[in-house]
């Protein structure tokens, strides 16, 4: 009966986590216009792009471009799903690299020279989550005896005050996952001059509307691990905001640097400091 | 018509994605074109983005004339362009070659090459007049149903 | 009757070999082979645990002379061999194991007690039901390759008897290396391997391929030579070779370290780990078969099946910590270089150095989670990777290069071998197939080893890009294609096909396999019923990860149909494309191919730059580990 209880509880943060994800969608692109000075569309905006893009007509030059966007979902959703229900850390972090890989396989497998470059930066850009990602799944670890998200629950004192260092890593790793600047290299929506739109470029309609969706997934999910860091109170929905706002700020302060950068500097300091905290928590 | 159908059609006019295509103008209504998403305009308010791909647009906006040389690529972008869209012309010349239609190597307008849904008439243009030809264009949805 | 078949498994494949030598005729040939694989297979299946422990102690005096002969007359052939190209190391190493096991047989080993003569756990079932499974294969495959292989090169004589025999040969040496219980036997079959793979590496007998069989034949015979010695220094402390007691009997004795870190520098050679990897990438030079079966299924497991043996006696102590660090070591320093790799069979060659590096350092860590995970990484590794060569090896025929931008796109020209190749690859990386079932379980075991779950992370991580990046290189055809299978023999496909199969099927019942294999190994898992594998720290959902895959398959798969009755486009290519797939129009409106090459950052990962540090680092440990035996 529990374990029902659970499932379907779990199961109904999806619908929640879609609508929660469109709408930090769409406040990005609201706050990044009022940064310009412009107004920006409505909040409901991603919606309506995602809508119309399933409403569209399906067109790939390669089968796995209708391959990949459905399981790219299905693994963004498992992953949440897992989330909610309070699974292992591990292995919420592996299902969801399922979402990642495919929708690069399907990049690579259209043979377009853009998706192809973009496709190699991805898997860098995947790269430097993962290893951020499961850094911090060790700092769960080391505090709290478990790699269960259940874990971080009803400690006494929040887990930021322990893992300060391992915060600033998730903050990178988020910029990179929300696909902003200075680390947007494989496939923002200002790519445009450089390698059209990466790894989406010949992702089209329904396609792409599905990986749009995937992708809030994965935002989504990657504030809830933010929100581990603090996961008593206010504070659980209040850190991961103040986390996004700050990236949302960040892009439209930062010019889009290279994927040398990103990996020598960007990922290279926050793996020391990862590497560091979770030093400090062994010693 | 059933809800979903109002519904995605209602989606289909809330967020045009524009694909701006030079196909040999002499720069001045393009730079009107960018006018539009700056602050003074803002067209993004209607949920317009400016994309890069013909694969991803809705609307494919056309400057300058079509040549002998371009025309392929005027055809192949429109091919590539996933239905429903629409195309816009903007300018004398993509209505009709504008100033340089006698020379040698130019077709004419656009509607040469590919079907054309609004004429945004001006040389330039102007950002005004493009952006009722664009909400013109997000109509042309409707009829398009 | 279930006594008989440890011999049974060791001996078949030698007569088979021995009638293979002697046959001439191609179809007689292959008649030996497939029977031979078959009852391999079906043998081992029979094969139970555990053994009583007189099992097959009435032939044990037979077995003794034969065995003591046999290894003088390996080191025998090894020495003429070493005189014959002149190789002054080999030479060296040979007459070194000559004297070192002259002493021992007739001065040391003479007091030793009779003991069970057979070993057979979870382990070692494991070991066996890889070699002949997944070798079966691998020998079934090889028939029309090596057919296809000499069409090629056109000896003057044909040199597949010799071929098939060595392979046979091969098998009984890995069955035996698994199952016996003596320490002396082991040394046997050990070196009876390290002479199979000089054979096959060199088999095609040009100057290159000479020349790295020799590699692998004096790398492997110090290994040989350190092995010898740890035998020596264990049976000095505890007086017997009894590998079982021998375990037991040393556990916790600081005396014992020094030989039992021997013993895995021993096991480093023959898994090839750094330092001693340029063994296994020059062995890349060997047909297909050869690299599929012995460097990437079998032959190099039994370095880490050496050290999981010991592992029990090792763990908690220094030089365990050192193991743990360079296999870690090992698999980040491997997986970087595997990215800077255009050739596709040394990135397999790579990814197989890096992850038997895994495999070592959980052995070093030595808890029951760690060697189950070992395990399970030894039984999902040797089925993906052998299946990677044997696709990489049929396409490397059709294609004649086996460089990754040659093979750019090979599911268009041979669909099946490219899909099975990706099939592979992805069951290498993505869950819930068993190779990250395995992974999980290194890292629950690995999170307080602060520095190796640094590694662990680094180099998983490394993994996975060069595996998509390989997997979306076979695919990128650009071109929209219905699926319709190559034509090739049937043994050709036969083996990818079902080795295909295995590897989703076993992901399958991984929670089986665990119970099965493992339970006696690992008493605090309980891997329920549920399709749930649950240590202290987590769990895995297997049966919630396949059911999920499965039904996200079945969608995609319905998405994919429907996409084909859509419209088909061409890539973007700014417009200009020019209607052939994948061209542009360029100057003088000629076509012109698009093309972007994958990035190998060889200014970064190349093994230019590395080799010298890498090495260094990897002796560094080594010595470590040395050190740590010595010091207390
Ligand atoms: S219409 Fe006028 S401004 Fe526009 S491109 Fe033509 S000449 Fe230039």
């Amino acid at each position: 009966m529990e374990v029902m209880l659970t499932a379907g509880l779990s199961l109904a943060t999806l619908p929640v986590a879609i609508l929660l994800g469109g709408l930090l969608s769409g406040i990005d692109r609201r706050l990044t216009a009022r940064l310009q000075s412009r107004q920006g569309p409505p909040l409901s905006q991603p919606f309506f792009d995602v809508l119309k893009l399933l409403a569209k007509e399906r067109v790939v030059t390669n089968p796995w471009q209708a391959f990949a966007p459905v399981t790219a979902l299905g693994s963004a959703a498992l992953a949440l799903v897992l989330f909610a229900a309070q699974g292992d850390l591990l292995v919420i972090l592996f299902v969801h690299l399922v979402g990642g890989v495919f929708l690069v396989l399907g990049a690579l497998a259209s043979g377009s020279p853009y998706s192809q470059i973009a496709g190699q930066r991805e898997l860098w850009q995947m790269f430097c989550c993962e290893t951020l990602l499961f850094l911090i799944a060790g700092g769960l670890y080391l505090s709290t005896g478990s790699f269960r998200v259940s874990g971080a629950t009803g400690l006494p004192a929040p887990l930021l005050f322990r893992l300060p260092l391992l915060f600033a890593a998730f903050v990178f790793a988020l910029t990179v996952k929300m696909r902003k600047s200075p680390f947007d290299l494989a496939g923002c929506q200002h790519a445009h001059q450089e390698l059209v739109r990466g790894v989406y470029t010949e992702y089209v309609g329904p396609h792409l509307g599905l990986l749009e969706i995937a992708h809030w997934l994965e935002v989504v999910l990657y504030l809830a691990v933010g929100s581990l860091f603090w996961a008593t109170g206010w504070g659980m929905v209040l850190l991961p905001l103040a986390a996004f706002l700050a990236v949302i700020v960040l892009d439209n302060i930062a010019a889009r640097l290279t994927w040398r950068w990103m990996l020598g500097r960007g990922w290279g300091v926050a793996f020391v400091l990862a590497a560091v905290n979770l030093f400090w928590l062994k010693g | 018509m059933g809800f979903v159908a109002r519904l995605i059609g209602k989606a289909r006019r809330s967020s045009p994605w524009l694909l701006h295509f030079d196909c040999g103008s002499c720069n001045g209504c393009d730079i009107e074109i960018l006018a539009c998403l700056t602050p003074v305009y803002d067209l993004e308010r209607f949920g317009v983005v400016n994309v890069g791909n013909p694969k991803h647009a809705d609307i494919l906006l056309v400057t300058g004339t079509v040549n002998q040389r371009n025309r392929q690529v005027l055809a192949v972008l429109f091919e590539q362009m996933a239905k429903p869209g629409v195309v816009v012309a903007i300018g004398a010349c993509a209505l009709s070659g504008g100033v340089f239609r006698e020379a040698p190597n130019v077709l004419g307008g656009v509607d040469r090459v590919i079907p054309v849904d609004v004429y945004v008439p001006g040389c330039p243009a102007r950002p005004e007049a493009i952006i009722d030809g664009v909400l013109l264009a997000l109509e042309k949805f409707r009829e398009k149903e | 009757m279930s006594d008989a078949i440890p011999l049974v498994l060791i001996i078949v494949p030698f007569f088979a070999s021995l009638l293979c030598l002697l046959s001439r005729s191609t179809v007689c040939r292959s008649f030996i082979v497939i029977a031979t694989a078959a009852m391999l297979a079906v043998s081992s299946l029979l094969l139970q645990g555990p053994l009583a422990p007189d099992a097959g102690l009435q032939w044990a005096g037979l077995i003794d002379p034969l065995i003591i002969g046999g290894d003088f007359l390996l080191l025998a052939i090894m020495f003429v061999l070493g005189c014959r190209y002149r190789h002054l190391l080999i030479v060296l190493l040979t007459l070194c194991q000559l004297g070192l096991l002259s002493f021992l047989e007739f001065f040391v080993f003479v007091e030793e007690q009779g003991h069970a003569l057979w070993q057979v756990d979870g382990l070692s079932l494991t070991l066996v039901r890889v070699v002949c499974i997944v070798g079966g294969f691998i020998c079934l495959h090889a028939i029309p390759y090596m057919q296809a292989h000499e069409n090629h090169l056109l000896p003057a004589r044909s040199r597949q008897p010799r071929f098939f025999a060595v392979l046979l040969l091969f098998l009984g040496a890995m069955n035996g290396l698994a199952l016996t219980n003596d320490l002396a036997h082991f040394y046997f079959f050990f070196e009876l391997t390290t002479l199979c793979s000089f054979l096959l590496i060199g088999h095609d007998r040009s100057e290159e391929a000479t020349a790295n069989a020799l590699t692998a034949l004096w790398m492997n015979g110090a290994g040989g030579l350190l092995l010898l010695l740890a035998v020596w220094g264990l049976f000095r402390q505890s007086a017997q070779l009894d590998m079982n007691g021998l375990v037991a009997a040393v556990a916790g004795n600081q005396a014992a370290l020094l030989p039992l870190t021997l013993l895995m520098a021993a096991a480093f050679s023959k898994s090839a780990q750094l330092p001693w990897q340029r063994w296994l990438l020059g062995a890349m030079v060997a047909p297909a078969p050869v690299s599929a079966l012995l460097h990437s299924s079998t032959m190099v497991k039994a370095g880490v099946y050496l050290a999981l043996r010991f592992a029990p006696a090792f763990a908690g102590t220094l030089p365990a910590r050192g193991l743990i660090l360079a296999g870690g070591f090992t698999f980040v320093a491997a997986a970087a270089l595997a990215i800077s790799q255009r050739n596709a069979k040394k990135v397999l060659a790579y990814s197989t150095i890096s992850n038997l590096g895994l495999i070592f350092a959980c052995a070093g860590i030595g808890s029951p989670a760690a060697l189950a995970a070992a395990v399970l990484l030894i039984i999902f590794h040797a089925v993906s990777k052998g299946l990677l060569f044997l696709c990489i090896g049929t396409a490397e025929q059709q294609v004649k290069s086996r460089d990754v931008e040659v093979l750019r796109g090979l599911c268009a020209r041979m669909p099946l071998t490219g899909m099975v190749a990706v099939l592979a690859a992805l069951t290498l990386v993505v869950p819930p197939f068993g190779m990250l079932l395995g992974k999980w379980l290194v890292f629950e075991a690995a999170a307080d080893h602060f520095l190796f779950y640094l590694l662990l992370v680094l180099g998983s991580s490394l993994t996975l890009l060069f595996w998509v990046r390989l997997a979306g290189t076979l695919l990128a055809s650009g071109e929209l294609a219905g699926f319709r299978p190559e034509k090739q023999p049937f043994l050709s496909r036969f083996p990818l096909v079902a080795l295909a199969g295995g590897a989703v099927l076993l992901a399958l019942t991984a929670p089986l396999l665990h119970n099965r294999l493992l339970a006696p190994l690992s008493a605090q898992f309980a891997a329920g019923g549920s399709g749930v594998l649950s240590t202290a720290a987590g769990s895995f959902p297997l049966a919630l990860l396949f059911a999920v895959a499965g039904c996200a398959g079945l969608l995609a798969m319905i998405g994919v149909s429907r996409a084909m009755a859509g419209r088909k486009g061409a890539a973007y290519l700014a417009g200009a494309n020019a209607g052939l797939p994948g061209h542009f129009v360029g100057p003088m409106n000629r076509p012109v191919r698009a093309v972007a090459e994958n990035s190998y950052l060889v200014p970064l990962f190349g093994e230019e730059r590395w080799n010298l540090w890498v090495n260094l680092a990897a002796g560094g440990l080594l010595l470590f580990m040395l050190g740590g035996a010595l010091w207390k």
